[in-house]
Parts: structure tokens; C-alpha cells; sequence
């Protein structure tokens, strides 16, 4: 997708890489761990240096793996890939998992998600969320004990996030005041990496200014996300929240900036990432409305991951020349 | 003579490794994938088959010269379904526990591959005695295969192996193995660790 | 000549076929109802307490059984509370006084919830008491009030309140509701055919 900034607009490159450029694989994956540095300091303030050693160990543990693995089939460790999975791993999990849960989650995401389809640009579902989906359908329960934030601290044991209040009627973002301090700015339980937009946003806007993502993607998706909850807001404000609370809650953000637009995961063509993102956003609004579930960004992206090599197959750009049958 | 007893024994064995139904012809994966989250459960899910296909490859196998060709199909599926029958009314009847956890699975054996395989690929053709062994070592093969998939997963979804405590008690259940993304995660490392270890013998 | 050796084949097939599976069912059915029967009347002598039998009243479609205590009076009656849960349908026998204003047990026949999750409306293997959820129902008054749920926080036994399991808030949920609807549909009718 690096590629894709092609300045001649009659013809879109795509999918090959036609021209060489500078940005291999480690350029790119560090920019977006360097991306990742205003969430991962804004979650450590947030919620204790607890978070900071989850995001080690899973990335100590993905690196691990890989290495395991590629010693297995022989090869060597070339990219850095692995560690920006367990970074984005370890922003989905909630604060307070125990380490051995969060490893396990990495070595699934690392040897299921990716290196069983044959390494990274063969696998078909984002590893991380791969990862995190396993660790969801096993320890359902622990997964969705947040702990209070540390400066918030309370003597409650368990904590609300924002959708699950509304899911289960506990309502945590009540006034305008709770949309900037919590949705925007982040002081809302949550996931690690995910309470504060601004600082996602921050990190997000800075990867499509650097094209290592396609902007059509987080473009389409939180679009989606906020037209169609906003139809279902205008036409029963009582029963479904506003659109920008969908917006800003749960782990949107994140998901639209940093996980929907993995490169491997993603399609290559212009119209394919809108029909991709268009789809994450229905399935998020669907799960968050109608589902049993509280959050539905992770599913939303896996699902729609899956229907990658078809919506490649059916928005191939015409050769040059060919003519319509 | 002698001949003839280490290939009745390959016939046998043929079900169990070389031809195993579940990991190497893939056959009834609907039973496999959807009752096994015990080994308790896939060990009565294996004794139901081997008994349904045990009991039509005998009947099938006997008559086989007098079904004509043009209704085998129809001819094998009414003695499969009888026998399932057989097997649906008597564990209702008798062990009403098991029949409440295999459910629809047990009626739905009369659709599993396996068995109508066996009778158009095997006992049609051969001997009543050479169809009794063959339609045990595939059904056997099928048993210990589900029983092993049922262990595994029980193990690690529940901590425990035929309802018998086996991890320790800080162990945290891997819930999602005794749901069906476990089914499916499990027999593709089983059919992947089949495959290596056959690599291993072949290379040897 | 050929096509009635088909059709006689698959003729005799099919009747030997009949005839062995109508004797084995003959066997057999007594001993499937039997084991519902039992499985039934288990639950009944569960959920009323203090009765030496039970007789079937059916109002309208709908069964009661009602529990005569070894004096031969009615004292309490159950039935069927039935609906969906988060993946599978429930099936629950609710006891209550005559009066239907207390509930005095409530049993679980039936559910296929997540396993290790909403399963724990029947069984939570990680608690003291297992079968906690359900016996939260017990002894609740519902004259006033339907039954409602809380979470994560001690319920108010007096204004029929229970807890929700965490991790299963659906399930949870359900059982109430399925509950709650059983009482509301059944009090009328049963109060009707008094």
C-alpha cells in the first residue's frame, strides 16, 4: 500500500511495487510504532506502569515466538513486524490481565494468526486481533474486568467502560463534560491503548500524512460508524447513543486507525478499502446496537478481513487496453 | 495362507493409520467437529458408529450378490438408517445422559460419509468376514481419533480428562476449546502433527 | 423381469426394515417417556415443597401442576416458564403459592447456553455453591414487583431483586425475563380457572 501514492492520476498503481522507494517493511513498521508513542505514554499515565509491562511482554513474547517459529522452518527474522503485533495486542487487552494471559495471546497471534499461513503478507486476518480474539472466547470474564483507572481510583473492583455502560445500563458518559474528558481526552476505563481518541488520533493522522496507511480506510469506516449510528440516534434518542459517542468510545479508534489498516490485511485497491471500511462500520453499529456483545470493532475487522482477497478479485482495475466483455 | 492373514491384518490396521477416516479422508467432520468438546462425548459418538457400521457392513456384505446395482444406494442407506435408528431408540432408552449430550448427532450418523463410503467402496464388494474387519478398523480408527480430539480439548477447556481432574487448580480454562473454533483449531493440528509424524516414518 | 427384482429388493428391504424398527420402538418408548416422566416429576417435587402429589390442571392449553399436600389440599402449583436465551432456549419449572405471589423454587430443565459462560445459570463450578443463580429465585415475593436484576453489587432479596453473573449478563437476564412473563401470563389464567 506504500505504494499506492502514485502521482498520475489517469492510471492507479497498486498492487505491485512498480517503482523502488526507500521504505522497506522495518521503516515502515517502525513509523507506526512511532505512531503508537502518544497512546502507549498516554495509557501508562492512565492506568499505572502496569500498562507498560503488558505491552512488553506481549511484544518480548511476539518476537519470541517468531523467532521460535522461524528457526523452525529455518529462516531467518527479517522484520520487525512481529513486535508491532504485540504492541497493538497489548493496546486491546485491559489493564490488570496477568502476564501469562497476555503471552499466551501473543504466541496465538504470532503462530496461529500469522506464521501458519506462512509468515507476514500471507496471513489472511490481522495477527493481533487474532490474538486478541482467542483471548476474548477463552477467558471471557477476565477479559472485560477493567480496572478503574490508577488516578481515578476508586474502591470499586470493576469498572464500566462507556459501551458497556450503555449495553447494561449503567451509564457512565452522562454529560459534555464527560465527552472531553473522557471519550476525547481518555479518562474512561477501557482497554490499554484505547481510551484516548486525541491521543490515537494524534499518532493515526501521523501514519496517512506518511501514506503507511490508506486513509480511505479510517475515512470510510468511522464515517460509516458515525452516519449510520447518527440515523439510529435521530430516529430514537432515548434507546441509541449519539453518533459521537459512538465515535470516541470502545476501541474504534484505535481499530479504524491502527488495526483495519494493516497492510496485509486491507485491500489493495482504492475502491475495495471503501467497501472495506463501509462494512467494518456497519458490522461495528450492528454488534453495538443489536449484538450481545458491548464492542464489536475487533469482530467487525476480522470479518471484514476475510472478505479481503474477494473484494481485491472484484475491484481490479481494467488492464490498460482491455476492453469490456 | 499366511498371505492372506497380514493383509486381513492390514485391513484392519488401514483404518487406523494409513487410512484413518477423520485425519487423512476427512470423512464425517460434522460429528467430529460438533461433539467432541468431551472425551466422554466422542468416545460414545465413536462406539455409535462403530456399532451402525459394523452391523451394515455385515448385512450389506451378505447380500451383496442379490442387491442390484441399480438400487444399491437406496438399499444401503435403508440398512444404514435402520441400524441408526437402532442405535437413536436404544441409547434414548438406556442411556438417556449421553443420548440428551449427542443429540441430533446421533440420527445424523445416517448422513455421515463414513458409513455409506464403506458400504459402496468396501463391503459391497468383499467377503462377509473381510467387511467385519475393515468396518472395525475404521470405526475404530474413527473412535480413538474422536476420543483424542474430545481428550485434548476437554483437557484444555476444562482441566479435565473423562470428567477427571488433570491440570492444577490455578490452571485458567481455555474456554474456547470446548466451543467450535476449539473443534477446528484442534483437528487442524492433529491433521498437521498426522502429516508430520507420517513424514517422519516416510523419510526414515 | 429386471425391474421387479428392484422393486422387490428395496420392497422387502424397506418392510423388514419396518417392521424390526416398530418392534424395537415398542420397547423402547415406554422407556423414553418413562425417564421424561421422571425427569419431570423430579422436578416438580423440587420446586413444591411439602407435597406428597401432584395433579395435572390444564387451563387453556397451558399445564399447571398442582401440589396436594398430605392433608389433600392444594397448597402450591408449578409450570413451564419457556423462551430464549442468549444462544439456546430455556426451559424452567417455576413453583409458586396458589396465590402467585411467592415464588417458592424454580429448576432449570433445559439450556445449551456458552459453555463456562451462561452455563453458569446452571452450574458455576467455580463457586462454593454451584447452583447459586437459580436458587437466588427461591422464596422471592412477587406481588408488587417483577424480579429484577443487579449487577456486581448485593441484591435487596425483599423487592425480588437477584444478581446477574458476570461475564453472562444476557443469560442472566434472560432467566428474569423468561421468568417474569411465565408469572405475569400465568397469574390470570391460573386465578380464571380456580
Amino acid at each position: 500500500m506504500a505504494k499506492k501514492n502514485s502521482e498520475e492520476q489517469r492510471f492507479t498503481l497498486s498492487s505491485s511495487p512498480h517503482l523502488s522507494k526507500e521504505d522497506d517493511v522495518n521503516k515502515i513498521m517502525n513509523t507506526v510504532i512511532m505512531a503508537l508513542v502518544p497512546a502507549i505514554a498516554f495509557s501508562v499515565y492512565h492506568f499505572g506502569w502496569d500498562s507498560l509491562l503488558t505491552i512488553m511482554v506481549a511484544a518480548g513474547s511476539c518476537l519470541a515466538t517468531e523467532y521460535l517459529i522461524k528457526k523452525m522452518r529455518k529462516r531467518e527474522v527479517t522484520d520487525t513486524s512481529s513486535l508491532l503485533t504485540g504492541i497493538l495486542l497489548a493496546m486491546t487487552l485491559p489493564p490488570g490481565l496477568g502476564i501469562g494471559f497476555v503471552m499466551l495471546g501473543s504466541v496465538f497471534a504470532i503462530a496461529i494468526g500469522k506464521e501458519i499461513f506462512g509468515g507476514l503478507g500471507y496471513n489472511i486476518f490481522n495477527p493481533a486481533l487474532l490474538g486478541r480474539a482467542f483471548l476474548q472466547a477463552s477467558f471471557p470474564v477476565k477479559m472485560t474486568t477493567w480496572e478503574a483507572p490508577q488516578h481515578l481510583a476508586m474502591d470499586a473492583k470493576s469498572f464500566a467502560t462507556p459501551l458497556g455502560g450503555y449495553k447494561f445500563g449503567e451509564s457512565v458518559i452522562q454529560n459534555a463534560g464527560d465527552y472531553i474528558d473522557g471519550l476525547i481526552m481518555g479518562n474512561v476505563g477501557g482497554c490499554i491503548g484505547e481510551t484516548s481518541a486525541i491521543a490515537i488520533i494524534l499518532g493515526g493522522v501521523f501514519i496517512l500524512v506518511k501514506k503507511y496507511a490508506d486513509w480511505r480506510i479510517p475515512v470510510s469506516y468511522l464515517g460509516t460508524v458515525f452516519v449510520l449510528g447518527g440515523i439510529f440516534w435521530l430516529i430514537s434518542p432515548a434507546n441509541y447513543p449519539d453518533p459521537i459517542f459512538h465515535l470516541f468510545s470502545g476501541g474504534l479508534m484505535i481499530g479504524a486507525f491502527f488495526m483495519a489498516t494493516d497492510m496485509v490485511t486491507s485491500p489493495v485497491t482504492p475502491l475495495g478499502s471503501w467497501i472495506f471500511g463501509i462494512g467494518a462500520g456497519v458490522i461495528v453499529i450492528l454488534i453495538r446496537l443489536f449484538g450481545g456483545l458491548p464492542e464489536g470493532v475487533m469482530y467487525s475487522i476480522i470479518f471484514m478481513n476475510a472478505f479481503v482477497p474477494l473484494i481485491d478479485r472484484y475491484t481490479r482495475p481494467k488492464y490498460f487496453g482491455e476492453v469490456k466483455k | 495362507m499366511a498371505k492372506n492373514k497380514i493383509s486381513l491384518i492390514k485391513e484392519f490396521t488401514k483404518g487406523l493409520w494409513d487410512e484413518n477416516p477423520v485425519l487423512v479422508m476427512l470423512l464425517g467432520l460434522c460429528p467430529t467437529l460438533a461433539v467432541t468438546n468431551s472425551a466422554i462425548n466422542g468416545l460414545s459418538m465413536g462406539l455409535a458408529v462403530l456399532f451402525t457400521l459394523t452391523s451394515s457392513s455385515i448385512i450389506i456384505s451378505t447380500f451383496r450378490k442379490i442387491i442390484p446395482d441399480e438400487v444399491r444406494i437406496p438399499t444401503f442407506i435403508v440398512v444404514i438408517a435402520t441400524f441408526v435408528t437402532i442405535t437413536d431408540l436404544t441409547m434414548a432408552a438406556k442411556f438417556p445422559e449421553i443420548s440428551k449430550a449427542l443429540g441430533p448427532f446421533i440420527p445424523l450418523i445416517v448422513v455421515n460419509c463414513i458409513i455409506l463410503g464403506r458400504q459402496e467402496a468396501f463391503s459391497s464388494k468383499n467377503p462377509v468376514g473381510r467387511s467385519i474387519i475393515d468396518a472395525l478398523g475404521m470405526s475404530v480408527g474413527f473412535t480413538l481419533t474422536l476420543t483424542l480430539l474430545g481428550a485434548i480439548r476437554e483437557l484444555l477447556g476444562a482441566g479435565t480428562i473423562f470428567q477427571i481432574q488433570i491440570m492444577p487448580d490455578s490452571f485458567a480454562n481455555w474456554m474456547v476449546m470446548i466451543l467450535p473454533p476449539g473443534a477446528f483449531l484442534t483437528l487442524g493440528f492433529m491433521i498437521a502433527g498426522y502429516n508430520w509424524i507420517n513424514d517422519k516414518l516416510k523419510t526414515q | 423381469m429386471k425391474s421387479a427384482k428392484l422393486i422387490i429388493v428395496l420392497t422387502v428391504t424397506t418392510l423388514l426394515s419396518g417392521i424390526g424398527l416398530s418392534f424395537l420402538n415398542s420397547w423402547a418408548q415406554p422407556k423414553i417417556e418413562a425417564y421424561q416422566q421422571k425427569v419431570l416429576e423430579q422436578a416438580i417435587y423440587d420446586v413444591l415443597p411439602g407435597i406428597e402429589k401432584y395433579k395435572v390442571k390444564e387451563i387453556e392449553g397451558t399445564k399447571f401442576y398442582e401440589g396436594i399436600s398430605p392433608e389433600g389440599q392444594t397448597v402450591n402449583v408449578a409450570f413451564r416458564a419457556i423462551g430464549r436465551g442468549f444462544q439456546s432456549e430455556l426451559r424452567i419449572l417455576v413453583g409458586m403459592d396458589t396465590s402467585m405471589t411467592k415464588i417458592l423454587n424454580v429448576n432449570l430443565l433445559q439450556q445449551a447456553e456458552t459453555p463456562g459462560l451462561g452455563t453458569k445459570i446452571a452450574d458455576d463450578p467455580g463457586a462454593d455453591n454451584p447452583a447459586w443463580f437459580m436458587q437466588q429465585f427461591d422464596s422471592l415475593t412477587v406481588a408488587q414487583q417483577d424480579i429484577d436484576y443487579v449487577k456486581n453489587e448485593e441484591p435487596d432479596k425483599e423487592n425480588a431483586e437477584i444478581e446477574a453473573i458476570t461475564g453472562a449478563t444476557i443469560s442472566s437476564k434472560s432467566v428474569v425475563n423468561i421468568i417474569n412473563k411465565a408469572i405475569d401470563n400465568n397469574r390470570e389464567l391460573y386465578n380464571s380457572g380456580q
